[in-house]
Formats: C-alpha cells, sequence, structure tokens
C-alpha cells in the first residue's frame, strides 16, 4: 500500500513529460535550426553552429525588420477596425432582439468556414478597381475579415457575459442607456474585448494569403519572408523568422487567461 | 457616437498608414517567381550592383513563390491590373517561367523590349525566340538556364543508374531510396515526370517539337502504368527543396533536382559536400527563367536599363555563373571571356557540357506539358 | 439593456457589411466560375473533373479533418477533466503551464516545425534513437497523412483546450463534489458529469478548428508530398500549374459543402438548446 502510494507519481510523471516532449519537441526542433550551420546525416545535432543565418536575416538587404514593422502596424490597424464594427455587433448579438440571430452568428463564421485563397483571388480582382491594392489598407480590410469571427463572437461572449442585473441597477437610478454602456456594460466586458483583440492582433500578424495577394509587392510582411524561406528549403532562415514570429504569440499565450474569463469561454458562440 | 468617432478615427489611420513616401527617386519592382535564391540574387548581388552604377534607382525585389505557381502568380498580377484597365501597371520587371512567358506573351500582356536593349544581340539560343511551343521572340531576355538532374549519395549507392531503365530496376532493387516530390511540390518534380515520358514513349521528338497532336496522349497510358509501379516504391517528397532535405538527412539515397539548387545548397553548408549530379539518359528537362517587361509597366525605361544590365556579360558571369552556379542566360562565349578557367570548370563539374549536349532536353510544348501533368494526375497519384 | 429590434440591427450592420463586401460579393465570383465552362455558359463540367481527378482527396480531406477533429476532441476532454478534477495541484499547474504553449503558433510555423521534428531522421525518432527507445532500422517517417493529423492536433487542441477547460471552470462545482463524496470514479464524473455540461462549448471548439483546418494550405503542403492530398493543395495546384479557376473554385464549392454540413450540426444543437 505505502510502496504503491509512493510510485503513483511515476505515472503522472512520465504522462507529463511525454507531453511535455509532444510539445516542446517540434518548438526545440525549431531553435536548433535557427542555430545550425551545418547539420548533415548521420549527425543527431548540428555539427556546426553560429549565427551566420540571423546576420543573413537582419541585415540591412534581408529587410526582416522592415517586415516586422509592417507586420505589426497592420495587425494594430486590424485591431482598431475590428473593434470599430464588432463591438456594437457582439452587443446587438448579446442583447438585441435580432431576428435569425443564429443565422447571422454563422455569417461571420463563413469567411473561417470557406476556402480563402479562391475567394482572395477576386478580394484582390475587386481591389484593383478601387486603388487598394498594394496599400496598408488594402491588407487591413482582408485581415479584418479573416478575424472576424473571433472579434465579433468573443465580444458577443463578452458582453453576454455581464451581469443584467447590474445594467437594470443603472437603469433604475436614471442613467441613460448609453450611459449605462459606457459606465457599467463596457468596463466588464472589457477583458474579453481585450482578449479578442489579442486574437485579432495575432490572427492578422500571422496571416499569409490574404497579404499576398491583396499587399505584394508593395506591402511584405513577415509571413511572406517565411514562407518564401520555408518553401526554398532555407530552414535556418525560416526557423529564425519563425521565431521572431512566435514572440507575440507566446507572449498572448501566457498571459491571454488574464484576459478571456472562463464565464467568457463558456459563453463562446452561442 | 462613441462607435462613430471609433470608425472615423480607424479611418484617419487609414488613411495616414498608405504608403505615403514621397521619393525623387524612381523604384522599380523586380517580381521573380522561383525558390528563394531568385530573391537573394536579387536583393544580394543584382540589385545593389544596378543601384551602384544607377544612384537615381531603387531596386525592390518581392519573391512570388516557387515553381511555377510563382510565375502564374505574376501572370495574375498583370491580368488582374489589365482587367481593371490600371493605366501603369505596379510590375516593372518580371522573372518568370517559359510556360507563362509564351502565355503573356499570347495575351499581349508585354512589352517587346529585347531590340531595344544592348544585350539583346547577345542571345541566339532557341529558348529566346520560342516558350514550349509560343513565339516569344523580342519579349524575354534568359536571366539563366538550368537543368535538372538526379543527386545521390555516393555513400549509399556506388554505381549510379545511367538511364530511367536502370533507374526503375534499382529502384525496385532499393524500395523506399528513391525520392521525388510528384507534379504538385514544384518543378523538380515535374520534370523528372517528363523525363520519364520521354524515356517511355517513342515520340518524345514530337513533344518538344510539335505539331501538337490531340491523339499523342494515349501513347503514354504504359508509361503511366510503369510509372505508378515505379512510384510504389519510391518516396514523394514535399517539394523540391524537400528532396535535398531527404537526401541530406540520408532518408533517400537519390532524388531529381535542379543543378544550381544542388550547387548552392552545397556552397552554403546545406548540403553534405559528398553528394553528387548524373544527368541520366535518354535525357532529363532543363529550362531558362526569363526576363519580362509588362506592357504597361510604370517606368518603363528604368525596366529596360535593369534588364540591360541584368544580361550584361560581365554581370552574368560575376553573379549568375560565380556567385550563383547557374548556366548562363546568354551566349556562353561572351560570358565564358569574363572568368577565369577554374570558376568555369566548377560549374561542370558533375555535369559535362558534353552531357548537357546530349542529355538536356528542353520541356514538352505548353499544352503537352499540361496534358502530362493531368494524365500524371489521372493515372498515377489516383 | 436591451435594444430595439431597429438599433440592434443598425449596430450589427457594419459588421455584417465587412463580411458581404470582402467575402459574399468575392465568394459569389467564385461560385459563379464554378458553375461556368470555359466558353462562359453554364455547366457542371468543373464538377464533373474536380470528382474525376480529385474524388479520393476530398474523400482523405473529410477522413484527415474528420480523425483530427475526433482527437482534438478526446485531447481536450483529457486535459480539460484534469484541470478540473486532478487533485495533484503540483500536476495541475504544470500541466496548465504546459498545454498552451501552441495556442497561437500559426499554422505555417508549426508545418516547419514538424517537416523536421517528424522525419525519418527528425529530432524525434533521433531522441527515440539515443535513449536506446529503437534502433536506426527501424525509424520511419511521419511525413504523410500522420503528420499532417499530429500538427493539426498539436496546433488546435490547446485552442479548444482553453475554451472546454474555461466552461468547465465555470461549472457549479456542488454536484461534482457530491458525486465524489459518494464514491464515484473522477473518470466516470467527467464523463457523466462534466462533459454533458460543456458539450456546446465542445462542439463550438470543434466547428472552428473543423472549418480552420479545412482552409490550411501550408500543413498539408509542407509535411507531405504525397498523394493522396489535401483539397487547399489540388486548389492551389489547379490555379498555379492550370490556371484553372473553375475547377479550383469547384473544389472549394465541394469544401464549403462540407464545412457547411459540420455548421448545419452546430446550428441544428443550438437552436435544440435554445428551445430547450
Amino acid at each position: 500500500m505505502i510502496g504503491a502510494l509512493n510510485l503513483g507519481w511515476l505515472p503522472r510523471a512520465i504522462i507529463l513529460g511525454l507531453l511535455a516532449f509532444a510539445i516542446f519537441g517540434p518548438l526545440a526542433n525549431l531553435a536548433l535550426w535557427a542555430f545550425a550551420e551545418a547539420w548533415f546525416f548521420p549527425n543527431k545535432l548540428p555539427s556546426q553552429w553560429g549565427f551566420r543565418f540571423w546576420e543573413v536575416v537582419f541585415r540591412p538587404t534581408g529587410r526582416a525588420m522592415e517586415a516586422l514593422s509592417v507586420s505589426i502596424w497592420i495587425a494594430l490597424l486590424t485591431v482598431a477596425v475590428s473593434l470599430a464594427v464588432s463591438i456594437p455587433a457582439g452587443l446587438a448579438l448579446a442583447r438585441g432582439r435580432l431576428p435569425w440571430r443564429a443565422l447571422i452568428m454563422l455569417a461571420f463564421l463563413l469567411p473561417q468556414a470557406f476556402p480563402s485563397l479562391p475567394v482572395y483571388i477576386n478580394v484582390a480582382r475587386i481591389f484593383y478597381q478601387f486603388g487598394l491594392n498594394g496599400t496598408v489598407a488594402g491588407v487591413v480590410l482582408v485581415h479584418t475579415l479573416h478575424g472576424l469571427v473571433f472579434a465579433v463572437w468573443i465580444t458577443t461572449a463578452a458582453f453576454a457575459s455581464v451581469d443584467k442585473e447590474l445594467e437594470q441597477a443603472a437603469r433604475n437610478l436614471g442613467a441613460s442607456g448609453l450611459r449605462t454602456f459606457f459606465t457599467v456594460t463596457l468596463p466588464l466586458a472589457a477583458p474579453g474585448i481585450v482578449a479578442s483583440a489579442i486574437f485579432v492582433f495575432l490572427e492578422s500578424l500571422d496571416e499569409f494569403t490574404g497579404s499576398y495577394f491583396v499587399g505584394a509587392p508593395e506591402i511584405q510582411t513577415l509571413p511572406l519572408t517565411m514562407f518564401l524561406a520555408s518553401m526554398g528549403g532555407n530552414y535556418q532562415i525560416s526557423s529564425i523568422t519563425a521565431l521572431i514570429l512566435l514572440v507575440p504569440s507566446i507572449g498572448f499565450m501566457l498571459i491571454v487567461e488574464r484576459f478571456l474569463k472562463a464565464d467568457v469561454m463558456a459563453k463562446m458562440g452561442n | 457616437m462613441r462607435k462613430l468617432w471609433l470608425l472615423s478615427t480607424a479611418l484617419a489611420a487609414l488613411a495616414l498608414a498608405a504608403p505615403a513616401e514621397a521619393q525623387q527617386r524612381v523604384t522599380i519592382n523586380v517580381m521573380t517567381a522561383g525558390d528563394q535564391n531568385m530573391v537573394d540574387y536579387i536583393t544580394e548581388f543584382l540589385g545593389p550592383q544596378f543601384e551602384k552604377q544607377n544612384p537615381n534607382i531603387r531596386v525592390r525585389a518581392v519573391g512570388t513563390g516557387p515553381g511555377e505557381a510563382g510565375s502564374q502568380k505574376i501572370w495574375e498580377r498583370l491580368d488582374a491590373q489589365k482587367k481593371a484597365n490600371v493605366a501603369a501597371w505596379d510590375v516593372d520587371v518580371g522573372v518568370v517561367h517559359q510556360t507563362m512567358a509564351g502565355q503573356m506573351v499570347n495575351e499581349k500582356l508585354l512589352d517587346r523590349y529585347r531590340g531595344s536593349i544592348q544585350s539583346g544581340s547577345l542571345v541566339t539560343r532557341d529558348t529566346a525566340k520560342n516558350a514550349l511551343g509560343s513565339n516569344v521572340d523580342g519579349y524575354v531576355m534568359p536571366m539563366f538556364h538550368s537543368q535538372t538532374a538526379i543527386a545521390y549519395n555516393p555513400a549509399l549507392v556506388a554505381n549510379p543508374p545511367k538511364t530511367f531503365d536502370e533507374l526503375a530496376t534499382w529502384a525496385k532493387a532499393n524500395p523506399k531510396k528513391f525520392g521525388h516530390n510528384g507534379i504538385k511540390g514544384g518543378m523538380s518534380g515535374q520534370a523528372f515526370v517528363v523525363g520519364w515520358i520521354y524515356a517511355n514513349t517513342p515520340n518524345s521528338q514530337q513533344l518538344m517539337e510539335g505539331p501538337y497532336d490531340a491523339a499523342a496522349k494515349n501513347a503514354w497510358t504504359p508509361a503511366f502504368a510503369k510509372l505508378k509501379e515505379f512510384n510504389q516504391s519510391a518516396v514523394i517528397t514535399p517539394g523540391n527543396a524537400g528532396t535535398l532535405d531527404m537526401l541530406n538527412r540520408g532518408e533517400i539515397a537519390m532524388g531529381p533536382v535542379w543543378v544550381d539548387m544542388f550547387y548552392t545548397w552545397q556552397a552554403e553548408g546545406r548540403l553534405a559536400p559528398n553528394m553528387r549530379l548524373s544527368v541520366i539518359g535518354p535525357g532529363m528537362p532543363g529550362q531558362p527563367m526569363y526576363y519580362i517587361i509588362p506592357e504597361k509597366a510604370a517606368n518603363r525605361d528604368a525596366a529596360r536599363q535593369f534588364v540591360a544590365f541584368a544580361t550584361s556579360p560581365a554581370i552574368q558571369a560575376e553573379g549568375i555563373v560565380k556567385r550563383f552556379n547557374w548556366y548562363p542566360g546568354i551566349d556562353a562565349q561572351h560570358v565564358q571571356a569574363h572568368l577565369d578557367q577554374q570558376v568555369w570548370n566548377k560549374l561542370f563539374k558533375d555535369v559535362s557540357p558534353q552531357d548537357l549536349a546530349s542529355k538536356g532536353k528542353p520541356l514538352p510544348m505548353a499544352q503537352y506539358f499540361k496534358e502530362i501533368l493531368e494524365a500524371y494526375e489521372r493515372q498515377v497519384a489516383n | 439593456m436591451n435594444q430595439s429590434r431597429g438599433l440592434s440591427l443598425l449596430l450589427v450592420t457594419p459588421a455584417l457589411i465587412v463580411v458581404l463586401a470582402l467575402f459574399v460579393y468575392p465568394l459569389f465570383y467564385s461560385l459563379v466560375s464554378a458553375f461556368t465552362d470555359r466558353a462562359g455558359s453554364f455547366s457542371l463540367e468543373n464538377f464533373d473533373k474536380a470528382l474525376e481527378l480529385y474524388l479520393t482527396d476530398t474523400i482523405f480531406t473529410v477522413v484527415i479533418i474528420g480523425v483530427s477533429t475526433a482527437l482534438i476532441a478526446l485531447v481536450s476532454i483529457a486535459i480539460g477533466g484534469y484541470l478540473t478534477l486532478g487533485e495533484n495541484r503540483r500536476a495541475v499547474a504544470m500541466l496548465a503551464w504546459l498545454y498552451r504553449w501552441p495556442l497561437f503558433v500559426p499554422f505555417i510555423v508549426a508545418a516547419q516545425c514538424m517537416r523536421t521534428f517528424l522525419a525519418k531522421n527528425g529530432l524525434m525518432n533521433n531522441t527515440f534513437v539515443s535513449l536506446g527507445l529503437m534502433d536506426v532500422a527501424s525509424t520511419q517517417s511521419f511525413l504523410d497523412w500522420r503528420g499532417i493529423i499530429v500538427t493539426f492536433v498539436w496546433k488546435q487542441a490547446p485552442f479548444v483546450t482553453l475554451m472546454v477547460a474555461g466552461a468547465m471552470a465555470s461549472l457549479d462545482r456542488s454536484t461534482i463534489d457530491a458525486a465524489r463524496n459518494l464514491g464515484a470514479s473522477r473518470l466516470r464524473i467527467l464523463l457523466e458529469i462534466v462533459v454533458p455540461q460543456v458539450r456546446g462549448t465542445l462542439m463550438v471548439g470543434l466547428i472552428l478548428s473543423f472549418v480552420t483546418m479545412m482552409s490550411v494550405l501550408s500543413v498539408p503542403i509542407m509535411i507531405s508530398g504525397g498523394s493522396p492530398t489535401m483539397m487547399t493543395v489540388d486548389m492551389a495546384y489547379r490555379i498555379n500549374a492550370h490556371g484553372d479557376y473553375g475547377v479550383a473554385n469547384a473544389l472549394g464549392f465541394i469544401s464549403y459543402l462540407l464545412t457547411g454540413a459540420a455548421a448545419y450540426f452546430y446550428l441544428r444543437q443550438s437552436v435544440r438548446e435554445r428551445s430547450a
């Protein structure tokens, strides 16, 4: 009995260990490639390490830093536009009386449900007529569409999780609808809205297909750089670019639960 | 109210964000299809060299992705702008594959510029006039020529096969040791399939030179059946780079690759130095990449200047041959004079000029090429 | 704050306009192209060809994504369940810290990681060989359908887990504690009490994952070159190698129907729950 108790930690430790390997193995692999200068069969690890490829990525003609700042700028604008349309929409979906509400919810899912490639090509054709191709505005619009389901669904869930009685109390105290919204509803829903902003930001940062069709060649984002390097088999360059892309991803992952409260998650898509 | 405010701020921000670089200098957009090395060539070698000579012109290179897909994307850009009646197109110079060059000429998307640049008279090869059956005379300048070959690991293969027949026998005896990337993962796999068809059909000359005969494809059926059987003992790799990568990891012992990519990988330390190349008989396809200038390029004169510079003998020698291991685009004798014998010989280390002459084949005519790819999907992949 | 119908519609309009202008309108273009032959008249030619060449790939896609979705469900329930019902605090904390790492990793980065990790002589097999768990000769590459599934599950499971664990955490603990006091096993509590209550959230997470996976191109291209392959690869190939928007759009339409079927189940369930 006592022996069994003492060994009780073992299966748990093994499972956690395997999980850690499954999760960190591929990431560690990326880090290895980023510093590998030569890695030939049958070597199990790189035979030469160094920063040579980092220099390639960061040198002026590599334009990685320019691509990074363009990517971040686009992502921030995308967040602004997304919130501007999704906050009112979320409010209406959570609190309003909407006919065919389920259908409207589904409408926002549609862009995610249809393979984006054929759509983006047609978007590009339409954008040419308005001179939106190759502009930040064009890319921002495409990214807004891309992240809209997260923006609207999470915002809706955030508003839905705000206690109606608090709003009612404010109204009873004589506050106008608008005032109630800004002083009670919006602050209470704020963590959820921040979470949706984070999702949109990351979706935008990582988006590739739309940026290419609508943005290139004027707009060069980081995923574009990485895709080219990866398909060209330049694993060092693409691993380094991937690591740069991972910084905000991992950073947000570590703090996301601070914003995405369990009660909001529970209301997602309802 | 707040919503309106948010919306208008966002719109204002958008307006500010539009690229407002007020430059006096001209920037030419060079869009290039192909692997990363194509972009590297322009950003690291050609662009800086050109800017040094022409301080008022800035070169901006954009890669559109590997394989025909990259060329297709350049075509899409031009086509979309033509359909939208845009007056000045945003691609000044394009670097494209043969099929797309032919299509672009046929659809009148290109500028006929070769006669008006200095280096235009330095190409006499057939590929400057004919791209897979389309007449492109005057519209293109070859940037370089490349060739597919079988790369092998001498540690695992002592006597590499010399023909497609020997290869088939070898692959059967060594299952899962030969890898190619099929037809959806880049040109080296497509070239392998084409080479297979050349080797296993009686009328391969007609495929390359025409005339087009809609019934020709019926003769391919046994060749594809054989290829399907061959694939059973082969590995399908993810992309041109995937083949080299698997070779490097010892997962396969042999596979079709582009000669230039192979040398570049070796030079950069991404491929073990002991790997070798061999062009197997009766022959494997190769192709040039073309410089094209769109009909309504926004900066046509600068674009012409750029192409003239890029195809000048000194640049072809230093950039194309010496640094990037490609076969020159313009006629070899003009280039060879600018290089010492050692560099020149390095280019032919594994694949001799004789091999190139006898076993380097063009791709089939565009129509046949499409039919071969589609027949592969229907009869081999399905 | 209850709004009138008109105000509600007004508030939701800007977001709907984004969808209409940037998605429905271009989608209409692509549908027209799917149902039009080269001469420009209505035809089902593209669908004939799509099914003739890519039926295997369509089935393959459904199977891959179906299996991935099922595995994601299993993983998320297992992890979420342990986080909710686990008794070893340190293990729960470690697991909560651990599982989320791939959450926001872009697909293209995930594919790049796996491409070298799962290869025959990749880091995974090399580790097993070095630990003596396997010998060099018996290693095999996972860069085929298995690799695609592994990548999908690796990338999407944390997302669904985050949602499911959130829903589980907000459950009323009293029933769970009561069942625990009556001596019910944790597995039974998980399956009979916890999971039924978070079914809605689980379904939403799975549907979002399903449709996301349906339109990912980078993973199948980078992980597995072989055939059969996934429909997104075929679509890209039709456009890239043949400039054939018709067949590509027809394939797009088919994958739209497939995701539509998944969405239908969600809709049906959500209606049922609303009326219940």
